[in-house]
């Protein structure tokens, strides 16, 4: 196939991994949040109350970071080498933090001590979010390459540009949380996760201006592409676009909204998104690689087109199925329930299990 | 330590610390999302309450299965870009490509449809309900095929050619059904139903033993029963046509597994070790107890056939720690005839009607016999995974790349450090895993629940 088609096939599945990182950086990211938000909680009743805002679907939200990384693998297998051996560090902590939460998620349904599995599962989360923000702001900063490998220090992705992202991204996460619990709880926990989303939305925006300003000055290649005509319209609207979203979600975290908030969030993550995409584009890692030359064979990435493209949709539609059968708001949560309830059901008639008379009987046989 | 400064040896210690573990998981995964398939069906068909206590007692453990196997997975799929670059670059092609499917196809479908599954119970409709935990057990069965395509692709790279270094795809129908795809797909999908099968009949034993919920318990220990009489010999048939395949495909990997050094001269059969020490140094068996003409019959099924001894080969290109692979070989084979041995004793008591609720306190020793052999299917997999992954050596694309060429460049300290927190974590989670699975277990299933009426799950399909 000609090189025009590759390029073409290269593009498509920029913009498709744009999609499933962005459905993971949501997703994801509001479960990430709640855990750090956990942290921040000192009562342990509402600490399980928002624990229980996120059971049976923050698994589903991870899958869309292993489908991240097996397309990046499939399509430009380079990339996903390059990155990942210079990331090496922040990716192993990623992974710690991620087994950590995920397994403190699960174990603080059954323990009976559930103060170090709540801990656990905060602490795993941000080390999560801080990680992923590392990883983003090292790939911005470009990576040394040479000969197709990478050619830098193990500790190049660490430094002050990155951490400022690390800090965006963390409280863009909290945000998310924060604003995913408004929708799912109610009263107090409600009235605290408003306050907080607040606090997290400020952290954020005070990072993403640092970055913003901060960006053109480290790196040419981007100063170059934003300062261009005519592109400097069109990127100019995205700051404006990020600051009305910002206003709008401040205005409904004011007047109470139980649902605007999270898709303000939602659209400034979408927002920053195309921004860094517009940026790095044509590149994947600056300054070496470029799409088209590390992307895999034309006819691989129309055989992944055909087996994962065709797929995101039915993959969309019934992980939003999950959320519509488990949507309604947490209400309560006591310690002798298991993990299956602590939340009202899609309809009315969802009545608890019915108990035979006599309530639950005595086990037979003994230990 | 010479070892801790190899990155190389660290990378491959690491990689096989976090694959031998994580492969734990998925085994019961596959198998007990299936077995819930199957008593969720019979409750609907039967309406017997007691399919739905063990629907809802096993799920439970289904799910601290499952958390642990989504978390323990993912260190997997990113480690071939950290630890093994040069390998990922390579074969990103095709590798990478094959595991965007099984994230599309299989564990989308899984992780998308468990959250119904386990709290779906009172929100759907029973139908809806038993299509979700179809969708988790056929997501889990999927799963089984991409990954072993993917391995099965490591052993033999058909369907491409390498150009400036890189694997490039010519065919994609016969790199994913390459040679040994089939075959290997179908013994580790049945070593995962019958692992999960022992598991499930070892556990209910547990219980008939000690007297507790014994009606309930031997509806699944019978439930497991029956099928253990398909898998177990079927899982024979199938490791013997692995054998063969092996024999054919990689003579080399056979030979080591077998300790088989010279080949048999024409009109002569080759003598099979039941029993040796093999020593690559003096490249023959310290000692040996050989049953004659038997590695013929085994990789040939005649009893003269050529089978290729592993001096035919050069030393730089023989598997290492050969005593390794001839020993686990030999544990996974006997793993799966005293599956058979056992299933086929407690059938022929069936049959003859002492298999009954009032019947257990006299089968004491049998049912001892199940409890012990539950961790066997563990074991009998991480054998078989040893023997194909070392056996493979030193290759990682087998005639392709050297598993020392695949490496990233890495400074030995970081990955020690890794490798070490790895350890670390992975044995919290193995203690906090059994502790909590023996206390669900103690607890056992809630024989106060019942299902809530169709009616009052009306109007919500």
């Amino acid at each position: 196939m000609s090189v025009d088609v590759h390029i073409f096939l290269a593009g498509i599945w920029y913009l498709l991994l744009g999609l499933i990182l962005i459905v993971y950086v949501i997703t994801d990211g509001f479960d990430l949040g709640v855990g750090v938000l956990t942290l921040l909680e000192r009562d342990a009743t509402r600490r399980d109350g928002m624990m229980a805002g996120i059971n049976g679907v923050w698994d589903a939200n991870e899958t869309w970071l292993v489908l991240f990384g097996g397309s990046l693998f499939g399509a430009f297998p380079a990339v996903y080498a390059i990155t990942l051996h210079a990331l090496y560090v922040p990716v192993s902590a990623m992974l710690f933090g991620l087994i950590v939460r995920g397994i403190a998620f699960e174990f603080h349904v059954h323990a009976h001590d559930k103060r170090i599995w709540t801990l656990a599962f905060g602490g795993g989360s941000l080390l999560t979010a801080l990680m992923q923000g590392y990883m983003l702001g090292a790939v911005v900063s470009g990576l040394p390459v040479v000969d197709g490998e990478f050619a830098g220090g193990m500790w190049s992705w660490l430094g002050a540009f990155s951490s400022v992202v690390a800090l965006g991204v963390a409280a863009g996460y909290t945000l998310l949380g924060g604003t995913y619990l408004i929708i799912k709880t109610s009263g107090e926990l409600q009235t605290i996760s408003r306050r907080r989303s607040r606090h997290a939305a400020w952290i954020m925006l005070a990072a993403a201006a640092c970055v913003t300003v901060a960006t053109p000055l480290y790196h040419g290649y981007i100063a170059h592409r934003w300062f261009t005509m005519p592109q400097v319209f069109f990127l100019a609207m995205l700051p404006l676009a990020g600051l009305f979203a910002f206003a709008r979600l401040m205005r409904a975290l004011d007047r109470g909204a139980d649902h605007a908030p999270f898709t303000w969030s939602t659209v400034i993550f979408m927002v920053s998104f195309v921004g860094l995409a517009a940026s790095l584009y044509p590149y994947l890692v600056p300054p070496e690689i470029s799409l088209a030359g590390s992307a895999s064979s034309s006819m691989t990435l129309v055989f992944m087109l055909a087996g994962i493209g065709m797929l995101i949709p039915v993959m969309l539609v019934y992980n939003g199925f999950q959320y519509l059968v488990l949507r309604g708001k947490i209400l309560q949560v006591s310690a002798e329930r298991d993990s299956v309830t602590g939340e009202t059901g899609a309809g009315d008639a969802a009545p608890d299990d019915h108990r035979n008379a006599g309530g639950n009987p005595a086990e037979s046989g003994g230990y | 330590m010479e070892f801790l400064n190899d990155s190389v040896q660290l990378s491959r210690c690491q990689f096989a610390l976090t694959a031998m573990f994580h492969i734990l998981w998925p085994v019961l995964t596959i198998g007990l999302s299936l077995f819930l398939v199957a008593v969720e069906a019979l409750w609907l068909k039967t309406g017997d309450v007691d399919f739905y206590r063990h629907a809802r007692f096993w799920s439970k453990l289904l799910l601290l299965n499952f958390t642990v196997g989504v978390v323990s997975g993912l260190p997997l799929e990113f480690e071939f870009g950290t630890n093994w670059a040069p390998f990922s670059a390579m074969s990103g092609d095709f590798i990478g490509n094959v595991l965007g499917f099984e994230g599309a196809m299989a564990f989308m479908l899984e992780a998308g449809f468990i959250g119904i599954m386990a709290m779906g119970w009172n929100r759907v409709s029973r139908g809806l309900h038993f299509f979700a935990t179809c969708m988790v057990a056929l997501g889990a069965s999927l799963s089984t095929f991409w990954i072993m395509a993917a391995n099965a692709w490591m052993q033999n790279p058909a369907g491409g050619h390498v150009a400036a270094g890189r694997f490039v795809v010519d065919d994609y129908w016969q790199a994913i059904f390459n040679p040994g795809t089939i075959t290997s797909a179908l013994h580790m999908w049945v070593a995962c139903l019958e692992t999960s099968l022992f598991v499930i009949a070892g556990l209910s034993a547990w219980y008939l033993q000690r007297g507790r919920h014994v009606a309930l318990f031997m509806k699944s220990f019978k439930t497991a029963l029956l099928a253990a009489m398909l898998v177990a010999p079927l899982q024979i048939w199938l490791g013997d046509a692995s054998g063969r395949a092996v024999f054919l495909q990689h003579p080399e990997k056979a030979a080591a597994m077998e300790g088989h050094w010279v080949t048999n001269p024409p009109g002569r059969g080759a003598d099979w070790a039941l029993l040796a020490w093999p020593d690559k140094a003096r490249q023959a068996n310290d000692w040996s107890l050989s049953i004659p003409d038997g590695l013929s019959l085994l990789a040939s099924h005649s009893l003269q056939g050529r089978v290729k001894g592993l001096r035919e080969f050069p030393v730089a290109n023989q598997p290492p720690a050969i005593p390794l692979l001839f020993y686990a070989f030999r544990l996974m084979v006997l793993i799966g005839f005293w599956f058979l041995l056992l299933t086929a004793r407690t059938l022929w008591l069936w049959q003859r009607g002492k298999l009954t609720v009032s019947g257990t306190p006299c089968l004491r020793r049998l049912m001892l016999a199940w409890v012990a052999s539950m961790p066997l299917g563990y074991i009998a997999v991480e054998s078989g995974w040893l023997v194909r992954e070392v056996g493979r050596q030193p290759w990682v694309v087998s005639g392709l790349l050297q598993t020392a060429a695949a490496a990233s460049n890495l400074p030995a300290a970081i990955v020690a450090t890794t490798l070490l927190v790895y350890v670390v974590l992975y044995s919290i989670l193995v203690i906090m895993f059994v502790i909590l699975a023996r206390r669900i277990i103690r607890k056992g299933p809630d024989t106060g629940l019942d299902p809530v009426p169709c009616a009052a799950l009306a109007g919500q399909d």
